[in-house]
């Protein structure tokens, strides 16, 4: 079997996987949505303040929602079995790492990049801003499993799970998030986003060269 | 412990310091520097504040309260050195395997957030009179924040596991991609902080009078010697919390 059926096979269980287990994107959804609601309650419903505050909260709500997804990645393989085989592959593992992240990506990013323009509304926010903030929401997913995914294979025999992973996992996505908010409200303030969009890109691009190789050295730690 | 002394000193005949990579021989060295550096922290931790608190002139613009440089950038400087030996150290044993760095690295660890702290608190104290404010998002301030994240993310991963050595490697990893991190995340937050705010006036950006230059660097010292001892301290209890199995341990602790 060469490198290529390897990953694709890898790719395609994870997104059939993916489409078969309703909860695995609906939740993050739903926890997205009630995050996101939460906030005007705290703060006052006046739309002038809540316009300040939407934008920071709907890309930090989609952060969140994301991170706790992340066990997803190996936690049930690891009990049913199949992480072994994955592991035992004579493929590298970084690769069929890249495949489920991949996946990942493209099933729960498309999800929120969906969901973030959409609440949006709840903050008043023209229309332009929602648009900029899905392009934004939708680089940063990835980036955040990327990063997360080192943390999630570290995790995989250790204690402490969910507060841990965002411990470890939320403190090195704060350039992504600066940037991911900053594009968006580049366009609030009805300036050109170009600079952190490129920037949000190349964080995208340095975490898919460098998270899967750690990703493969953690997974590799954690499984010993 | 003689025996296996004397392997090593063959194996690596004329690199007599590949022999400190054994906790058993390092263990002594690591009591005598130890030592040293408690008298060294303690005299140059008197010589400095006295400097410092009564020799260096009072600052033109803010009085007295200035005084607190003296502790504040000697331990900002130590949050950010120590995390880079820190993750010297996990990288050290990741590659080969020397269960002694890892444990010279999580030793670094605990020094190393108490040290952020410290940056943090007493630059909380001074920012209330000079800037009228506790906290301020600066670049700087945010990114030893962070600092203190990464070291507790380091410390608890590393508490996460039941098998110490693999605790050991996990938490190495998590300190190297650390260290990849921090200069992407200072950058960051840089340029966030002068996007979003105009840059604050720094203290210090006005040349210093030669005493308080004097003072702050004996306590930079006095610092570094502290985080030696400190650590080297840490270390000890860690060899004989591993160790304690082995023979050479009974006898040196005896």
């Amino acid at each position: 079997m060469s490198l290529r059926t390897v990953a694709g096979a890898v790719f395609r269980r994870e997104m059939q996987l993916f489409a078969r287990r309703k909860s695995d994107w609906a939740n993050p959804i739903v926890f997205f949505l009630i995050v996101c609601s939460l906030f005007p309650f705290a703060v006052g419903s006046e739309s002038e303040k809540l316009k300040l505050i939407g934008i920071g909260v709907i890309f930090v709500g989609a952060l969140l929602s994301a991170m706790l997804s992340l066990p997803r990645l190996f936690d049930d393989d690891a009990r049913d079995g199949s992480l072994e085989l994955m592991l035992a592959s004579s493929e590298p593992l970084a690769v069929l790492i890249l495949a489920r992240i991949t996946a990942l990506s493209l099933g729960l990013g498309a999800a929120l990049t969906i969901a973030a323009p959409v609440f949006a509304l709840f903050y008043a926010l023209p229309f332009a801003v929602a648009g900029m903030l899905a392009l934004s929401v939708a680089m940063a997913v990835p980036t955040l499993l990327l990063i997360g995914a080192i943390a999630a294979a570290l995790l995989v025999s250790a204690r402490g799970g969910a507060i841990l992973t965002a411990v470890l996992v939320l403190p090195l996505t704060i350039p992504t998030l600066i940037f991911g908010a900053g594009a968006a409200l580049k366009v609030f303030y009805g300036e050109p986003p170009a600079a952190e969009l490129a920037l949000q890109g190349a964080f995208l691009l340095l975490a898919l060269a460098l998270c899967p190789l750690a990703a493969a050295a953690a997974l590799k730690i954690s499984t010993d | 412990m003689a025996r296996t002394e004397q392997q090593s000193n063959d194996k690596f005949a004329g690199r007599w310091f590949w022999r400190y990579a054994s906790p058993a021989a390092f263990y002594p060295l690591a009591g005598k520097i130890e030592n040293v550096c408690w008298v060294l922290a303690c005299l140059l931790t008197l010589v400095g504040l006295y400097v410092g608190f009564f020799v260096a002139p009072t600052d033109a613009t803010q009085g007295e309260v200035y005084r607190v440089i003296f502790i504040h950038v000697p331990a900002a400087w130590m949050a950010m050195v120590i995390y880079l030996a820190m993750a010297f150290w996990a990288g050290t044993g990741l590659v080969l395997g020397t269960r002694l760095s890892f444990m010279m690295s999580h030793a670094l660890a605990p020094t190393g957030a108490i040290m952020a702290v410290v940056a943090l608190w007493t630059g909380a104290l001074w920012g209330r009179p000079t800037w009228g404010t506790y906290w301020v998002w600066d670049a700087r301030i945010t990114s030893t924040l962070i600092l203190f994240f990464l070291y507790v993310g380091y410390m608890a991963l590393a508490a996460a596991f039941d098998d110490k050595k693999k605790g050991d490697r996990a938490s190495a990893l998590i300190a190297l991609v650390g260290a990849i991190n921090v200069p992407i995340i200072y950058f960051s937050v840089k340029w966030w902080t002068t996007l979003h705010q105009g840059s604050s006036v720094r203290p210090g950006s006005s040349s210093m009078a030669t005493t308080m230059l004097w003072a702050m660097l004996i306590m930079t010292f006095a610092f570094w010697a502290y985080c030696v001892a400190a650590a080297m301290h840490r270390l000890r209890t860690q060899i004989i919390e591993r160790e304690s199995g082995s023979a050479w341990l009974r006898e040196a602790v005896k």
